[in-house]
């Protein structure tokens, strides 16, 4: 579609770029300035609303850059609703420098816009640059506390780490487009069906790979997220555990899946069948979950055992990417969704805990169920949903990952790794519940409220857990119609 | 359309539901205005019922309302929730709305001053949303669901004053009696559900009519006694009846709701529902069953003393007669009744709640704690001191009693016709059925009046409790005066019919004769109902003469001496048979508690004496005396080296992987250049 039409279909993303350039004006103008927040969360919603209302076209976009289809379309919505809730919670955030909050709400929009692209990129140019537009104003956010030493070498060493990654891609991608002569990706596919030596192209895809590995903190390419993700403002570690996740996924099932299946299916007449490649990221996924929780074990800083357990949950998702298969979207799709859910809630409810008794350290947590029960009840549920008990969502989701894997009979020893990471990870999760229920504190106690919106935010995104568990058939239903990628 | 009435249909079953949330969560905070958040809540639930209600009168030739998505799908076994609101379930969900708020409207009067009034009125709510469930479900599943909820909105009801202990074990005595009847229905439902592949209801009846069952009908006729199992502990049929007089225990506004109109006829009900896949053997056995169950209820009522353990027995009965209609066939009728019976039951429940409530006050003015209110022995003559509650209840009587003019009347007779027609039609030992028909209306006239003359008529047992006895407040004689209104045959036939013996009206027209799928001609049914109808009615005006003669006799005119007739009827052990219940709990007491707890006692004897004080301490000897040994062993070897070794060993991976993390961003980039390479060894190996 030309430019000048696809333009109409772009409507959520042109919202978006408006209310970046608006935020930034309104800044300097002092008086404005205090409409900055209320203009970002009003923009997300108007986005939202266009997005729901053009669900289940599916169209490419000017020239073949982009494409709208209900897959992006449904990560789109993942991206909207936790940058809203981002933008919503840090304003409660003790943290922050309030005088900065303009600048955080458009950076936050930029990075939005950035996935937003990624979700649907279908060219090597627009993917990196889109991978780009993500990262850089990550980058910032991540240094957003700008006193703190922390931040500041989180920072820095999320930007070299970074361009290390996205130098190794762009030379993937350099190297693909010289064996195929294309920057799209479905012309790519199809010279690359017909290309006489396969070795050839292990390379670069291992190097695009590395790209998008490094996006969602696969190991070994995992280095900069702990690091990261504890320098970082408390909303922002939330945020860069869930959203730029689940684009970075987005991503990586448009590309291979559609490099490495023929309407759909895995067949063997193609060259790219060869490469043993589930194989590859089975390895990948059983080191990622093991490393995660092997380090989030020894973590006695609550957010600290959060982001090590969040490189864990990626490990499971690949697990059902290791079988490329529609079903196995589905099972990604699935868990992702549950996911952004209940990360979110447990690490907002770390912020309450930091905001309101200044507790970091797990012992810091003793006692709470006594000083807000309502909060440590909904926050119980997301451990147990994180952990993958019943009756809770993270069960559901882990339950169509596995019955992915036995479906297709291929790889029960990684089953059998990730029930026993699901054990490891049972016990990190629960010694926050037992620091909250079991530990006594000595003395009176106080009951602590949360700000109203904290409150909600962690009542309602932990209340899912339930919601999902009894009822997840509409959702499993809206997710098969996503499964639904634009081709040519 | 379909949308917004499915959205009415949410909102009808959940508005309760949202009452008690709201009561259970933030009961202390609203405290003693409670009943505002339910009234409302329960109201507008109400106000829903009206409206689906209302498409009774329009005649669509379909459900009002057929709605329901997937619950959750394996393969190609799917299990769906669904409303089905046909006639029945609109007539039934304007029964339970209706009554649900005459009772917590009552209850605002009656529960004042509980310590526990906010958390009273939430579980009304989850009960009315249960109930709900129940009547709106498409399906047996989910029915099975809500039918266990209500099940425990009940238990939580009859030990609301779980102080009393009699309560506590009553409602234990309710449960699990209840789980008896359960876990048959659940195995019926399963059954159906292997058969036929589906839990919905039109579809087992659509499985059935296309021989799902077809050279199997045995099997259907199993499950379906098994699924009316679930019907004989809810609606307290022989022999789970027990549970009901017992369940007395709770506040009498709850015994209106649960245990006369609404629970105890969800029995009903379901039959009402599954009717047409319920084959002629299942329903011989279900009629016996409630035939059984009205003239023995009817019969131990007569000697009760205890006003509110008359009326329990007399829903047994009652319910007897509505079972004993779906059995034989006049399906109409047992629904006809449930309705009439359901308006003038809670009436007699929330009269009685009326004179306790009285009773009860007075004797605490006194300070007498020793005199029971509930006994009627204690009452007498209270009939100018609280005349609204003697009138409305002289009604209800009246009704139930099978007086022309009033609703019982009308449904009564129509179900004496059912099994008259019966017994034209098989002839043989079913003659059993209409003699306890016949039989069980004498009775129920007789002690019905004799409840009357007793409270309030003749002098009264105690004249200073008389003296201190008042009429209770409107809110109270409002919900009496409505439902005893209600108790006039005029609201069942209007407007096609004003004359007092003719049952023809909007109710026979909502509630036409359907198509049994199952092997039962319904229209030979219909035919001998109609061809029994005069015969019935003309016996059945002159058995509730009878009976209300007799009782006028022994109570009112005391002409006959009713200590002197027991003690003759006591010659043949009658009278003891009666007050005792049958001996029902006794026998079960010996043939399974005692034998249970026998052989619970026997277990534990073996477990503790042999297995433990032998067996287990035996090994705890040899354990020792080993342990001792090897501990030395242990430590030296073992502990020291071996796990103290694998603790070393874990710690050392830890520290390591933590030292990978280091934060030196050189290493960094080291590791993912060395993992790119391990990727493309990797890759070119396999």
């Amino acid at each position: 579609m030309s430019n000048l039409s696809s333009l109409s279909f772009y409507i959520p993303e042109l919202i978006i770029i408006i209310a970046i350039l608006l935020v930034i004006v309104l800044d300097v103008i002092p008086v404005c300035k205090k409409y900055t927040f209320p203009l970002s969360l009003g923009a997300i919603l108007l986005a939202s609303v266009f997005l729901w209302q053009s669900y289940g076209e599916s169209h490419g976009l000017f020239m073949g850059m982009i494409s709208i289809d209900p897959f992006s379309h449904f990560f789109k919505m993942i991206f909207l609703l936790s940058t809203f809730s981002i933008i919503l919670i840090s304003r409660y955030e003790k943290q922050l420098d309030s005088n900065y909050s303009a600048e955080y709400n458009a950076l936050l929009l930029i990075v939005l816009l950035g996935m937003f692209l990624m979700s649907s990129s279908i060219n090597l140019i627009m993917i990196y640059l889109s991978i780009e537009l993500v990262s850089i104003p990550s980058y910032i956010l991540a240094g957003m506390l700008k006193n703190d030493k922390e931040s500041n070498e989180a920072s820095l060493k999320y930007v070299i780490f970074g361009s290390f990654a996205s130098g190794l891609m762009l030379f993937g991608l350099s190297i693909l487009y010289g064996i195929t002569g294309s920057t799209d990706i479905g012309v790519v596919t199809a010279a690359l069906q017909a290309i006489e030596y396969p070795l050839s192209i292990y390379f670069p895809l291992i190097l695009i790979l590395v790209g998008f590995g490094y996006k969602i903190s696969m190991v070994p390419f995992h280095f900069w997220t702990p690091d990261v993700y504890e320098g970082a403002p408390t909303p922002i570690t939330a945020f860069l555990s869930v959203a730029p996740k689940a684009a970075g996924f987005a991503i990586l099932i448009r590309v291979f899946y559609t490099m490495f299946t023929l309407e759909g299916s895995v067949s063997a007449t193609l060259p790219l069948t060869n490469i043993n490649w589930p194989t590859l990221i089975a390895v990948a996924s059983a080191v990622t979950m093991t490393l995660g929780n092997l380090l989030a074990v020894q973590q006695e800083d609550v957010k600290r055992l959060l982001a090590y357990s969040t490189i864990s949950h990626v490990g499971f998702m690949l697990m059902a990417f290791a079988i490329i298969s529609p079903d196995a979207v589905r099972a990604i799709m699935l868990y992702l969704f549950i996911y952004l859910f209940m990360n979110l809630s447990a690490f907002y409810m770390a912020i309450f805990a930091s905001n309101k008794l200044n507790a970091h350290h797990i012992n810091d947590w003793d006692g709470l169920s006594r000083k807000n029960p309502v909060l440590c009840a909904f926050m119980a549920l997301t451990l147990i949903s994180l952990t993958g008990l019943p009756p809770t969502a993270g069960f559901v989701g882990k339950f169509y990952i596995f019955a992915e894997l036995f479906k297709h009979q291929q790889f029960y020893w990684l089953a059998v790794v990730a029930i026993l990471n699901s054990v490891v990870s049972l016990y990190y999760y629960f010694k926050i519940i037992k620091s909250m229920y079991l530990v006594d504190v000595e003395g009176e106690v106080n009951k602590i409220e949360a700000h109203p919106v904290v409150n909600w935010s962690i009542i309602l995104f932990s209340a899912q857990n339930i919601l999902f568990f009894i009822y997840w058939e509409p959702l499993i239903g809206f997710i098969e119609k996503s499964i639904n990628l634009w081709s040519g | 359309m379909e949308n917004y009435s499915t959205i009415l249909a949410l909102l009808n079953l959940f508005l309760p539901l949202l009452s008690f949330v709201i009561l259970i969560f933030f009961g202390k905070k609203i405290g003693n205005s409670a009943h505002w958040v339910a009234l409302t809540l329960i109201g507008s639930s109400l106000g829903i019922a009206v409206s689906f209600f209302a498409n009774v009168f329009v005649d669509t030739g379909g459900p009002i309302l057929e709605t329901s998505v997937p619950w959750f799908s394996t393969g190609s076994f799917s299990v769906n929730l669904g409303f089905l609101i046909n006639n029945e379930a609109a007539i039934m969900l304007l029964v339970v709305a209706l009554i649900s708020f005459l009772v917590h409207f009552y209850s605002v009067a009656y529960m004042k001053g509980d310590p526990r009034y906010s958390r009273y009125f939430a579980y009304l709510g989850i009960f009315t949303f249960s109930m709900n469930g129940i009547v709106l479900a498409d399906n047996l599943l989910m029915m099975y669901i809500f039918w266990e909820l209500v099940g425990l909105s009940s238990y939580l009801l009859i030990g609301f004053w779980f102080e009393k202990e009699s309560a506590a074990d009553a409602c234990k005595k309710a449960f699990l009696t209840n789980r008896v009847g359960d876990i048959g229905m659940f195995i019926g439902i399963m059954i159906l559900f292997l058969s036929i592949g589906t839990f919905q209801i039109n579809g087992l009846i659509d499985g059935v009519h296309n021989g799902a069952f077809a050279g199997n009908m045995g099997l259907l006729t199993i499950a379906g006694i098994l699924v009316f199992m679930g019907a004989v502990g809810k609606s307290a049929q022989f022999p789970l009846h027990i549970w009901l007089p017992d369940a007395m225990e709770g506040p009498t506004p709850v015994s209106a709701l649960i245990h006369a109109a609404t629970m105890v006829a969800a029995g009903v009900y379901m039959l009402v529902r599954i009717f047409p896949i319920l084959t002629p053997g299942a329903l011989e056995f279900i009629a016996v069953v409630g035939g059984i169950t009205a003239i023995m209820a009817a019969i131990i009522a007569i000697t009760q003393n205890d006003i509110k353990r008359v009326l329990a027995y007399s829903t047994v009965s009652q319910l007897g007669y509505m079972i004993m209609a779906l059995g034989v066939g006049a399906y109409q009728a047992g629904f006809f009744h449930l309705t009439t019976h359901a308006m003038f039951k809670a009436c007699l429940f929330l009269c009685s709640g009326s004179v306790i409530h009285a009773m009860h006050h007075a004797l605490h003015e006194l300070k007498d704690h020793d005199t029971d209110p509930q006994d009627m022995r204690n009452m007498g003559g209270l009939r100018d001191k609280m005349p609204i509650t003697f009138w409305t209840m002289l009604i209800a009587t009246l009704a139930i009693s099978g007086v022309p003019f009033f609703s019982g009347f009308l449904s009564k007779d129509a179900i004496l016709a059912g099994t008259l027609s019966y017994y034209h039609l098989h002839h043989g030992w079913t003659l059993f059925l209409p003699i306890a028909g016949f039989g069980a209306a004498v009775i129920t006239a007789f002690y019905m009046f004799r409840l009357i003359f007793l409270t309030f008529f003749g002098k009264p047992a105690n004249d200073k409790v008389y003296a201190h006895i008042h009429e209770s407040p409107i809110q109270m004689t409002f919900p009496l005066i409505l439902l005893a209104g209600l108790s006039f045959a005029l609201f069942f036939t209007l407007p096609l019919s004003v004359n007092p013996i003719d049952n023809h009206g909007w109710f026979t027209e909502a509630v036409p004769m359907i198509e049994n799928a199952a092997g039962l001609d319904m229209h030979v049914v219909e035919e001998g109902i109609h061809h029994a109808h005069y015969t019935a009615m003309g016996i059945s005006l002159m058995v509730a003469a009878i009976g209300i003669f007799l009782a006028v006799l022994f109570y009112l005119l005391r002409k006959v001496d009713a200590a002197k007739v027991a003690g003759m009827a006591n010659k043949l052990k009658l009278y003891n048979l009666s007050f005792n219940k049958f001996y029902i709990d006794e026998i079960y007491n010996i043939i399974i508690y005692k034998p249970f707890l026998a052989l619970s006692w026997l277990c534990s004897k073996l477990d503790w004496d042999i297995y433990d004080q032998k067996f287990i301490d035996g090994w705890g000897w040899l354990t020792i005396k080993l342990s001792d040994k090897s501990g030395e062993v242990d430590y030296n070897w073992l502990d020291q080296k071996v796990v103290d070794g694998f603790g070393k060993i874990t710690q050392y991976f830890g520290k390591t992987l933590q030292s990978t993390q280091n934060g030196v961003v050189q290493n960094y980039l080291l590791g993912g250049m060395l993992g790119v390479l391990l990727l493309i060894i990797l890759i070119q190996q396999f």
